[in-house]
């Protein structure tokens, strides 16, 4: 026998874009909402001292149980599958886009414009910081432009960052604090950073984690969390276009299926699971999937590569005073009118690479006790090492798919998705030029320091992806209308990373937040 | 699938404890430890005496109980064959490895046994140079890396790994109270770290 369940909004996926618009549309609405996640609960804020003392003594997973073991995918993406999803892990690095990242065509001839500007999505922005309690440093205002001050004070720079703030100064670039998703301050009833430096799983509750919105949200009320329940296809009202119900399997009682009705959906399922859910919901009148009349879902699947590197600094440093603060860059990811197109942040954290205790020397020779000591004393004695790295945009080809993996099955029989990522021609054509730039740039900055670069390496993983769902104006090429709308389906949103149509230069989620934000207030016009 | 990957490195457990073993078995026929029983304490003397070889003397004796008894602490809390933190944008689920600590309660007491046939007297009673030169042929194959000290191929690597992988290593290192990994507060993090005591 199905069980039912109704509501006025309902949202699949219970991560940070699902707690964004949750948590606005039940203050500002008095729609009932239900949020439901294929995943479980995972450690709770008491139970992450314990966890993280075993991840830093044997590298174990902090939080247990946090994914399903046969709903895994092909390709990068993430893992997690469970309350909070990806951002129970994340470090809280919260940069903006740049404003240049929605009008790359207009201002450099790549890419594609969004169909909106960085000044539409800035009060989101906001929004987003507010919610999540963003610790900042306002930058130079011509590449980091905002309205507003943050909502906290930034963390505190380290010794050792503060040092080689000397020094980036020295070399003429303009670097601040990487803006936080930590508290320094008590804020929304969570505690003050208290430098445990294993941002991954934080024991105070200074980072923000959706579960902490989802807790509140049930402590009021507010919403239904339905937990370890997997939502397989969505289903069409007869006649018209308007979903009807999203139809799921209870992982506990996999014999009783759920149906999930409601008046407007909302799909926050992340890069991956988003597109997947609407290719799984094909149907005869949709046949290539929901929402993809155009045959657009799935594609334009994109992230930005990197370049780092460890550069020799002649400065006496101490790594370990706060490995999880970092400097912050923007000067390159805004540059002004270009001869050939090269964008990208720059980041710089403390590091012990080529320092750290070891067991033989450079002869070969093996230490013991007292020689590993003064080895790695005289190692540190005179320098330091920096670490550096760049995102670039890579601007995605259409042909960067995600697709359904019919060889790769879970244990009902659905295909896992696989995500093949591939570079516009242009992407690959600047590529060169880009790595070219940077090193160049990387170069630069040691040689003010008196230092030298000791490695680099490129990187082609697609990091903090998005897309699939790429909004646009046009049908023709996209899936959702600014507000994440489907165009197809008037009842039918997908918010955040798969939604974006580049990835720019900076880590995502606060750009993913704001956009949800954005489409929770479209949301809000409808109840 | 992730289940019986888990499931077939845990029968995994048993062979390569076993092969790890049988390189320095003792000759009395027992048979190695598994999973299945919890391993035994690694032996206590042995240890100690690895430790005087290839801990800092400036621990002095207090400083190297310590250790050892730090170490020892670690070995009994681990567990074989557990998920571990995954990287980033990786969806397979990574395990830990197979129980080393039947393999070092064997290399400690290969060690004693080396030491007996050789010097005619135990471990504990040997020079610390001799000590020293019985390890370095013992740990002869490993390479410069002091790794995560569960992967360690010997015993002596795993005490040194854990060891110099601590906040008190670190301080040691600089002579300053650096803390690192400790929940320091925000406050502190701005001056120059002061001189350890």
């Amino acid at each position: 026998m199905t069980r039912v369940i109704e509501s006025d909004i309902c949202i699949v996926g219970a991560g940070i874009t699902a707690a964004m618009v949750a948590e606005r549309l039940a203050e500002r609405t008095d729609a009932s909402i239900t949020v439901i996640e294929a995943g479980q609960r995972t450690a709770s804020l008491t139970e992450r001292t314990n966890t993280r003392a075993r991840m830093l003594a044997y590298g174990e997973n902090p939080y247990p149980n946090d994914h399903i073991p046969d709903q895994t995918g092909t390709g990068a993406m993430y893992r997690q599958m469970v309350v909070g999803g990806s951002a129970m892990h994340w470090g809280g690095a919260i940069p903006r886009y740049s404003p240049e990242d929605f009008r790359l065509r207009s201002l450099y001839g790549v890419g594609f414009d969004w169909p909106i500007s960085f000044e539409d999505l800035e009060p989101y922005y906001q929004e987003a910081e507010e919610r999540i309690g963003a610790a900042g440093e306002q930058g130079p205002a011509d590449c980091d432009p905002r309205s507003k001050p943050y909502p906290m004070p930034p963390l505190p720079l380290s010794y050792n960052l503060a040092r080689m703030r000397d020094w980036t100064d020295s070399a003429g670039i303009p670097f601040w604090t990487q803006p936080w998703a930590r508290n320094t301050r008590p804020y929304r009833g969570r505690n003050v950073c208290q430098r445990c430096d294993t941002c991954a799983v934080c024991p105070t509750g200074a980072k923000y984690t959706p579960d902490f919105a989802f807790d509140r949200l049930l402590a009021e009320r507010r919403i239904d969390l339905v937990t370890r329940t997997l939502v397989r296809r969505l289903t069409l009202e007869p006649g018209t276009g308007r979903i009807a119900s999203a139809e799921a399997v209870d992982r506990d009682a996999p014999d009783e299926p759920v149906e999930f009705r409601a008046d407007t959906f909302v799909i926050a399922a992340g890069h991956a699971w988003s597109s997947h859910l609407l290719l799984l919901s094909a149907n005869a009148r949709f046949p290539d999937g929901l929402a993809n009349r155009t045959g657009n879902v799935g594609r334009y699947m994109t992230g930005h590569w990197y370049v780092s590197g460890f550069i020799d600094l002649p400065m006496r440093l101490y790594p370990g005073i706060f490995t999880n603060n970092s400097l912050l860059s923007h000067r390159f990811a805004s540059p002004g009118a270009l001869d050939r197109y090269v964008r990208h942040d720059l980041r710089l954290w403390e590091s012990n690479v080529g320092r750290a205790p070891r067991l033989r020397n450079d002869d070969g020779r093996l230490l013991w006790g007292d020689e590993v000591m003064a080895d790695w004393r005289e190692r540190n004695r005179t320098g330091a090492t920096a670490r550096i790295r760049a995102y670039y945009d890579v601007l995605p080809d259409r042909e960067s798919r995600l697709t359904l993996d019919g060889a790769k099955t879970n244990a009902l029989g659905d295909p896992m998705p696989r995500i093949d990522y591939r570079p516009a021609r242009a992407s690959l054509d600047l590529e060169d030029h880009t790595h070219d730039t940077i090193l160049g740039r990387f170069d630069h900055l040691a040689r003010a320091a008196g230092g030298a670069m000791m490695s680099t390496r490129t990187s082609r993983l697609w990091e903090h992806p998005g897309g699939g769902c790429r909004m646009g104006d046009d049908p023709a090429s996209s899936v959702v209308d600014p507000w994440g709308r489907t165009h197809d389906h008037e009842n039918l949103f997908v918010v955040g990373a798969p939604t974006i149509v580049s990835s720019g230069c900076a880590n995502g989620t606060l750009t993913f937040c704001a956009l949800s934000l954005m489409a929770a207030e479209e949301m809000e016009k409808g109840l | 699938m992730a289940e019986s990957r888990r499931g077939f490195l845990k029968q995994s457990v048993a062979t390569v404890a076993a092969a790890s073993v049988a390189a320095c078995a003792p000759e009395d026929g027992r048979n190695p430890p598994t999973t299945d029983t919890p391993p035994a304490p690694l032996p206590s003397t042995t240890l100690r005496a690895v430790a005087q070889a290839i801990l800092p003397a400036e621990l002095g004796d207090d400083g190297q109980q310590r250790a050892v008894a730090a170490f020892e602490r670690w070995s009994d809390g681990l567990e074989p064959v557990v998920e571990l933190a995954h990287p980033y944008l990786v969806p397979e689920t990574r395990y830990s490895g197979p129980d080393p600590r039947p393999g070092w309660t064997a290399q400690l007491q290969g060690l004693e046994k080396e030491s007996r046939s050789r010097f005619g007297r135990g471990l504990p009673d040997l020079e610390i140079p001799t000590r020293r030169t019985l390890l370095t042929r013992a740990v002869e194959q490993t390479g410069s890396g002091l790794g995560a000290p569960a992967n360690a191929n010997h015993v002596a690597i795993a005490l040194m790994a854990h060891f110099f992988a601590s906040p008190l290593a670190t301080d040691l290192c600089y002579r300053r109270t650096i803390a690192k990994q400790q929940c320091r507060g925000l406050d502190g993090a701005t001056a120059e770290p002061g001189a350890a005591p």
